[in-house]
């Protein structure tokens, strides 16, 4: 008893004088590693209604890290993740802690649309370089531009505009019917297809708009039995697009009425990968296509390392990493030449895994593929197959 | 015709859903006096279990009482502790405990369910539609309505015509004097927290083939459990079967002929209900001494 105290007291005094070397030894170390180090603050939603999303993002940018080593023009990069839980005032409070706090060099991430515009403020004012990697309303590309603000991701009327012109050209100018989230995502989607596809001489019919987490669909779909139209444009995302279309099967109208949908509605891994069956045959217009021949080595890494295609969130994460490659490298990793980083990311386009790149010197937004995706079987379950690709969609920007 | 008597059905079926989902939570509301929001876990818990339990290829009419065990196993141990030291509190300190308690549970289930939304595997016969002359309606919201149905005459039964009813409704009136016949107050106490929570995972169980699950779940129908049971009024069997088809068909017709304003029909049910008749539709029958 005596000598198995003794040993433990002599392992502790070893140990503790150890630990007083290493620290003596490791502490200047640590210090250099985070001079030279780069630090890159993501904000995405761990919790609340995106939290699945926000977990896809925040793999999408740590798999490209790894993928490059954790190294970026020859400087560390350090990651720094924080959870907005899609609300915006948590938003601006986790921006600024990473900006005033962590003096991260730049910032990234944003899933809400509502958290990317209450943020604009305090990153215009903070001059920091920002990345927003999925907030799409029209406005950030618009009104609530900001000049070290980069949009690598689409706007809202990319996509339906889009869905306007496939619609018209491909589908039918009459007996269209939309259905919509009635919230300001929802409202802009089928605004802008409303608009493109009248003026392309199509003519909208019965416009239903369900509250923000529906959770019955039932006397809409009802509703839309007894129209029977010819197909409905819509937008849902999250768990009301996962309702949505298996309701659409629980009452067997996926198999008589055409679905033509923005992205969210059937994106690859938060929709599709949980209704399965029940998306097939349903299109939509997207900036991501797991099937898009720039997202092949992408969507099999993916899918090794997550069991799963990437929808939208996981590609945006790891294309935010792309755009933040490329525009160190064309500085040298100078992040704090901003003017110069600035001219030089939008001076040559940029390949990523959503398609080419480049950017909207007006306003920072890229300009995207827009991929038409047909939802079709394959080895993998459901998927979003590209049977078309409008190339180089800009928005109208400040001037609309 | 054929598009309003579905439009009935949808409205019965949504019904029964929120019934499901108000029961548990008026159940201990009424007879314990305790405020407990952890009634969305036990949904949501309810629903997780029956998603792993039809999709584990195990006969699929299991998971509807095994969804119950497994909240009310839950609901057990909470009662156990920390509920029972809380029933004499201000309804604030229980308000705290249990909504504190309801965010760790759905960190513990987004940490083990993940955070992906997930659906049900419906079994063959449950998921075909019937055809109301030439509408489509599906039999899994037939099966709802029955099952809802059912549900709600047995409990009636149990506890306006049997021994054990009188005894739980005894307790809810004077605790004291049951004991005095020599009845384990704390335990039926135990058994009800138990049953309410079985039957919030019953109905998560049953809601989870038309609403999926997902983290937020639990919050969303804790929030209609909570306004079905406002509506009813407390203490009653009655009042939250009523208020439950009230909601539910007012919310089905105004998705029906105005679908931006199903919400705001709700809420303004609700803060009628406030206003004109606070104790809610069904009114316990209280003697005034």
């Amino acid at each position: 008893m005596t000598m198995k105290d003794a040993i433990t007291r002599r392992r502790l005094i070893a140990a503790g004088g150890a630990t007083a070397f290493a620290g003596m030894l490791g502490a200047p170390l640590i210090a250099k590693a985070a001079n030279g180090s780069l630090r890159i603050g993501m904000v995405t939603s761990l919790s609340g209604p995106f939290a699945g999303l926000g977990e896809a993002m925040r793999d999408g940018i740590v798999m490209a890290l790894e993928e490059y080593g954790n190294e970026i023009a020859g400087r560390r990069i350090e990651l720094i993740v924080e959870d907005d839980q899609a609300k915006p005032d948590e938003g601006v409070r986790k921006f600024r802690k990473l900006i005033g706090q962590d003096n991260v060099d730049i910032v990234s991430g944003v899933i809400s649309s509502a958290v990317a515009l209450a943020v604009r403020d305090v990153v215009t004012e903070a001059e920091a370089l920002t990345f927003i990697s999925a907030g799409s309303a029209n406005a950030l590309a618009r009104d609530a531009a900001s000049p070290l603000v980069f949009r690598p991701t689409k706007t809202n009327w990319m996509l339906g505009h889009t869905a306007g012109l496939w619609a018209a050209e491909k589908i039918s100018k009459t007996g269209c019917l939309t259905i919509g989230a009635d919230y300001a995502a929802g409202r802009e989607y089928i605004g802008d297809f409303v608009e493109t596809y009248t003026a392309q001489g199509g003519a909208v019919g019965q416009q239903l708009w369900a509250p923000l987490g529906t959770t019955d669909f039932g006397p809409l779909l009802t509703a839309i039995a007894s129209v029977q139209p010819e197909f409905i444009y819509s937008f849902f995302a999250g768990s009301d697009a996962v309702r949505f279309l298996r309701q659409m099967k629980d009452y067997r109208l996926h198999e008589k009425v055409k679905v033509l949908g923005g992205g969210a509605l059937f994106d690859q891994e938060d929709v599709i990968a949980t209704v399965k069956d029940a998306a097939l045959g349903g299109l939509n217009t997207c900036n991501q296509s797991p099937t898009a021949p720039a997202s092949q080595a992408f969507s099999a890494a993916y899918l090794a390392r997550r069991g799963v295609l990437p929808g939208e969130m996981g590609t945006a994460g790891y294309v935010t990493a792309q755009v933040i490659k490329a525009a160190l490298e064309r500085v040298g990793g100078d992040v704090a030449a901003k003017d110069q980083l600035k001219e030089n990311l939008l001076a040559l386009p940029v390949d990523t895994v959503f398609g080419p790149m480049s950017f909207d010197p007006r306003n920072n937004q890229a300009i995207l593929d827009i991929y038409v995706n047909e939802i079709t079987e394959s080895a993998d379950g459901p998927v979003n197959q590209v049977i078309h690709t409008y190339q180089g969609v800009q928005d109208p920007g400040p001037t609309a | 015709m054929s598009f309003y008597l579905v439009q009935i059905l949808n409205a019965l079926s949504f019904s029964m859903l929120l019934m499901l989902t108000g029961l548990g939570l008026s159940v201990v509301l009424s007879l314990l006096n305790f405020v407990n929001l952890t009634h969305g876990s036990s949904f949501l818990l309810g629903a997780y279990v029956s998603i792993w339990w039809l999709g584990s290829g195990a006969p699929w009419w299991l998971a509807f009482p095994v969804a119950f065990l497994a909240s009310a196993l839950a609901g057990l141990v909470l009662e156990r502790f920390p509920f029972r030291q809380f029933y004499t509190r201000t309804h604030l300190m229980q308000v705290l405990l249990t909504y504190g308690l309801s965010v760790i549970f759905a960190d513990l289930m987004r940490w083990g369910f993940g955070a992906q939304i997930a659906s049900p595997e419906l079994p063959e016969i449950l998921s075909g539609v019937i055809f109301v002359f030439d509408m489509p309606f599906p039999i899994y919201r037939l099966f709802i309505i029955v099952f809802g149905a059912v549900l709600a005459l047995a409990l009636w039964f149990v506890i306006d015509r049997t021994i054990w009813g009188a005894v739980v409704r005894a307790c809810v009136t004077d605790r004291r004097f049951v004991e005095t016949l020599g009845l384990d107050t704390k335990r039926i106490f135990t058994i009800v927290v138990a049953v309410a929570a079985g039957l919030g995972g019953l109905s998560g169980a049953l809601g989870a083939g038309v609403l999926s699950a997902y983290p937020g779940l639990d919050e969303e129908q804790l929030i209609l459990a909570l306004i079905v049971v406002v509506v009813g009024g407390l203490g009653t069997f009655r009042g939250t079967v009523l208020s439950a088809l009230l909601l539910g068909f007012t919310m089905t017709f105004t998705k029906v002929w105005i679908p931006e304003m199903s919400n705001v029909a709700a809420l303004a049910i609700m803060a009628l209900m406030l206003v004109i008749a606070p104790q809610g539709l069904v009114a316990r029958k209280v003697r005034q001494v």
